[in-house]
């Protein structure tokens, strides 16, 4: 190459690293250029919308398994028992939350609003079965046996009060009068979860 | 084997630029064979961090497969997201509202900004200056603070859906966005000072991995990678989709400015001169927005009918098509994505004969891969 | 050494008995661990003031949790170093590999001696001093290469023959560079160099000065040596991205400890001979360091060579996070057909120019002009 083109080689070299080194030192003095949040002292201010780890509030909800349909990973289980009174009465409501992608499908799809995100995203642990979010605190054999009970009170005192009504109409024919069986049973569609979503506290045989 | 027969035989070397590698963008296992630092072949071998992303098409519904193509792009996930509505909608023929469709765009585009930008970083990282990176980063997280905003996630962000939008933006969220491009505009300058023409890194770059339009062109190159080369094609010029045509925007191309056309040089400029297009982009859908609704009326169980349909999108990373067949139940019955990076893998081996050790790394960062979209 | 040892003897009567060629040797050995204590610690200081560098300049805060404003930082790291398992592997030679950090360490701190620290602050202050460092800092080249070579791994093996080529090439420049530096002082050590940049005319005494054909020996010096210390842009040999590491990928512990500890110290022995050579040294400026008393002229002149020889460093570091990487061709034509032609009319016109002039620079003629 000619020594003009030699010459602006190292000119354009020094001039380019030049303007560069400028841009740098002026990030370098400037105090106001520093964007480190100090986590944990400093903590961002989480928007409304934030998708964090999910709530069920057992009051509102209708165990209508929306939630459990939409999930893409299966992350959702529960069952529920029809009660005395006709309503649904849940047995375990669990989430998954390592296996949760936090996608919000099963905020949208909840008729009654009771599954809702909430602003948490600091649950680590060395238990994956700790990641398991429980939201009925009974265990689930006593809540179905308790409500098979008050079904089959129910029940009883309904075939009493039929068996009343029909001596003081003695002449009536028998209407089907034949109680239900004890328990409807609904169970939710139970989801293929492996060994760790179906049991509400897993014994956990294998250290994560 | 040897490959000089005079006085010093000397024997090539297979070295393996293995899964676990700062500068494969990902799990890229690259096998070279080389002659000293003289790379004589490079073939690249994927499928590292393939996850069945196809299959699990086929056993989910529409609706829910929408999370699955964040993790398609992740650096892009609202064109992925809205790549999968838009070939739903064509498919069974919904009519999206207009204020979603201008959302989708303005969302589209601020990720593609943050998609380049992350390209940029992470490609001048790999040559060796290591600050443009984090002033990337922290342009990065602005754009992830209005993601937040309106959807609620900083990565996988499922913002879309079959019809519309999940949520219209919350107040404020326009005043944002205008902020942040009025803030970030003059920082590519800044950029292009810092390092963009500065002597090394165009040594790094110019003259080398060229591809020529026609080669682009036959190997079915998209996007940047595409343009680089000259071809001046875009998908939003040339096969328009969504509201895209109400919007005054320059295709860039690669001219060859410091090097031959089609180089590594043209490629990276080629994002770096997108990113100052679509600011313009978003300045007039935010403009232009419309009110009304954002989400249609589709229905609780969505079975659309049957047939097929392959629609493409210009993702940051290239052409992201989707062909779908529908046998008319509630999941698909076949999907298959088609993505910019995948390609790119083509001509990976023939460009890189005769570079050095150093080039492939120039190399892979000119294309702009990222591993989950070739794997899925 | 001799000279000191046969004063304190004279001074101390408790050692009058004891043979002057054991004081001398305790001596030596007070005066390396002396040196020793300052070269690690600057080395530990210096990686804490890369890495908050690093951070302002990238526009983040760097270590601060360790000790107040992260200070502690190097003392956590080199624990941590040190706890660390010492992995060699299989198949690698394991002499050689345990014997690499040695040379590359030893090529580092045995600069050290001649550094011109003070007015009488020098470890030895041998006639042939520049030579010296010339020589043994090419220790380095044999123990990077063994690294490489005993790792058994290609990426290692790359990184050693990249590193070999490289500082091999760069010697060239760098000693042409100093050269000036030794025409206009008239001896190769280190103290008759800062001596001859002493004087009344203060900071404009500096060879820096001198005239226009040093002033571009600063730079290119500068430039040269920053390839010596596999610094950006230069630092293919580590090259982090491409190498992973380069020749000093299977070491750990404290072994890669020394890697690590040598790049420092060889930064500290450029910025010194820059400020030895070029910006005048100790030399406290419009003083006279020797007259001032013993402990005040050390002390000042202590300082002022400190102060240089950090603000090189850290210029050193500036660029080092502003650049990119120069790939390892365009790395050895830059030597090669850039650097080692400049040097060479360099000195060219240095020669002339002290041959025209009769040793005199620009500010002495300026000032003769005054009287």
């Amino acid at each position: 190459m000619g020594l003009k083109a030699y010459l602006n080689d190292i000119v354009e070299a020094v001039v380019t690293t030049a303007k560069g080194m400028r841009i740098t030192a002026r990030y370098g003095v400037d105090p106001k250029e520093e964007v480190t949040l100090q986590y944990p002292e400093e903590r961002w201010e989480i928007p409304d919308r934030y998708r964090g780890f999910l709530h069920n509030d057992i009051k509102k909800c209708t165990s209508c398994t929306m939630c459990v349909k939409v999930c893409p990973v299966d992350c959702i289980s529960l069952e529920a028992v029809r009660g005395a009174d006709k309503k649904m009465v849940l047995a375990f409501y669990d989430i998954n939350i390592g296996r949760c992608m936090y996608c919000g499908l099963c905020v949208e799809v909840c008729p009654v609003k009771s599954l809702t995100h909430t602003s948490g995203y600091e649950m680590a642990s060395t238990d994956r079965g700790e990641l398991i979010l429980h939201f009925i605190h009974e265990d689930a054999a006593e809540v179905k046996a308790r409500v098979a009970r008050q079904v089959a009170e129910a029940a009883a005192k309904a075939a009493e009060a039929a068996k009343a009504a029909e001596g003081t109409k003695a002449a009536e024919p028998p209407g089907p009068a034949t109680p239900k069986p004890a328990g409807a049973q609904a169970a939710a569609k139970a989801p293929e979860v492996p060994s760790l979503g179906t049991e509400p506290t897993p014994a956990p045989e294998k250290k994560e | 084997m040897t490959i000089r027969t005079d006085a010093l035989p000397t024997q090539e070397m297979t070295i393996n630029m293995g899964p676990q590698h700062p500068s494969t963008h990902g799990v890229l296992r690259v096998i070279l064979t080389t002659d000293g630092e003289v790379v004589t072949r490079a073939v690249p071998d994927v499928g590292y961090l393939h996850r069945g992303l196809e299959k699990i098409g086929e056993r989910v519904t529409y609706a829910q497969f929408m999370p699955f193509t964040d993790r398609l792009d992740y650096l892009a996930a609202m064109n992925c997201n809205c790549a999968w509505a838009w070939a739903v909608e064509k498919l069974a023929k919904i009519e999206v509202p207009e204020r979603a469709e201008y959302l989708r765009v303005i969302v589209c585009e601020l990720n593609r900004i943050s998609s380049h930008l992350i390209a940029f970083g992470s490609y001048t990282a790999d040559m060796g200056a290591f600050t443009p990176f984090l002033y990337a980063i922290r342009e990065r997280e602005k754009v992830n603070d209005l993601f937040e905003m309106i959807c609620g996630n900083r990565l996988t962000y499922n913002y879309a859906r079959v019809g519309g939008v999940s949520g219209d933006a919350p107040p404020g969220f326009l005043e944002k966005t205008k902020e942040f491009l009025d803030y970030f505009e003059p920082k590519l300058d800044e950029y292009n000072n810092l390092i963009s023409y500065n002597k090394i890194f165009v040594h790094r770059l110019a003259n080398v991995a060229v591809i020529p339009a026609e080669e682009a062109v036959a190997y079915g190159l998209t996007g940047p990678n595409l343009r680089g080369s000259g071809v001046p094609f875009d998908l939003r010029k040339d096969e328009p989709y969504s509201v895209y045509p109400k919007f005054d925007f320059k295709v860039c191309v690669g001219t060859g400015e410091r090097g031959t056309p089609g180089d590594c040089f043209d490629r990276y400029m080629v994002r770096i001169n997108e990113m100052r297009e679509s600011i313009k982009i978003v300045r007039q859908a935010l403009a232009q927005i419309p009110d009304g609704p954002v989400l249609a009326k589709v229905p609780r169980v969505f079975k659309p009918p049957v047939g097929e349909v392959y629609f493409r999108s210009e993702c940051p990373r290239g052409e992201t098509g989707i062909y779908l067949v529908s046998d008319g139940s509630v999941n698909p019955f076949r999907l298959k994505i088609r993505t910019g990076s995948f390609v790119a893998m083509n001509i990976f081996e023939k460009v890189t004969r005769g570079l050095m050790i150093a080039d492939i790394v120039a190399v892979i960062g000119s294309f702009d891969i990222i591993l989950p979209e070739i794997d899925r | 050494m001799e000279a000191l040892a046969k004063s304190l003897v004279n001074a101390v009567p408790l050692l009058a008995g004891v043979p002057l060629w054991a004081v001398t040797l305790l001596l030596m050995v007070v005066v390396a661990v002396v040196i020793l204590v300052f070269a690690l610690t600057f080395e530990g200081v210096g990686s804490l003031v890369l890495r908050k560098v690093a951070g302002d300049i990238q526009a983040r805060i760097g270590p601060n949790r360790v000790g107040p404003n992260g200070i502690l930082q190097f003392l956590a790291d080199g624990v941590k170093l040190v706890l660390k398992e010492d992995i060699i592997p299989a198949n690698a030679d394991r002499l050689l590999f345990q014997l690499a950090p040695y040379f590359v360490f030893v090529g580092s701190f045995a600069a050290f001696v001649v550094v011109p620290f003070g007015v009488g602050l020098i470890a030895a202050d041998l006639n042939i001093g520049i030579y010296y460092v010339m020589a043994v800092t090419s220790l380095v080249v044999v123990g990077v290469l063994l690294a490489g070579w005993s790792s058994n791994n290609k990426w290692a093996l790359l990184g050693g023959m990249r590193a070999a080529a490289q500082i091999v090439s760069y010697e060239i420049p760098v000693g042409m560079a100093l050269i000036p530096a030794v025409l206009i002082a008239g001896s190769l050590s280190l103290q008759d160099i800062v001596r001859s940049q002493g004087g009344l005319l203060g900071v404009f005494g500096w060879n820096l000065f001198h005239n226009p054909f040093t002033f571009f020996s600063f730079f290119l010096y500068f430039t040269a040596a920053q390839a010596e210390t596999n610094q950006t842009p230069f630092d293919l040999p580590e090259a982090e991205s491409e190498l992973v590491s380069g020749y000093n990928v299977e070491y750990s512990g404290i072994r890669f400890g020394f890697f690590f500890l040598a790049e420092f110290g060889d930064m500290f022995i450029v910025a010194a001979l820059a400020t030895a050579c070029f910006l005048g040294g100790w030399n406290v400026p419009f003083f006279n360091a020797d007259t001032l008393p013993w402990i005040w002229g050390n002390l000042l002149s202590l300082g002022v060579f400190l102060t240089k020889a950090f603000a090189m460093v850290l210029i050193m570091m500036w660029v080092r996070w502003t650049l990119p990487r120069l790939r390892v061709d365009q790395l050895m034509r830059m030597s090669w057909k850039y650097l080692v032609p400049l040097t060479f009319v360099n000195l060219l016109g240095v020669s002339l120019w002290l041959l025209l002039f009769k040793g005199k620079g620009i500010p002495g003629m300026i000032a003769s002009l005054f009287g």
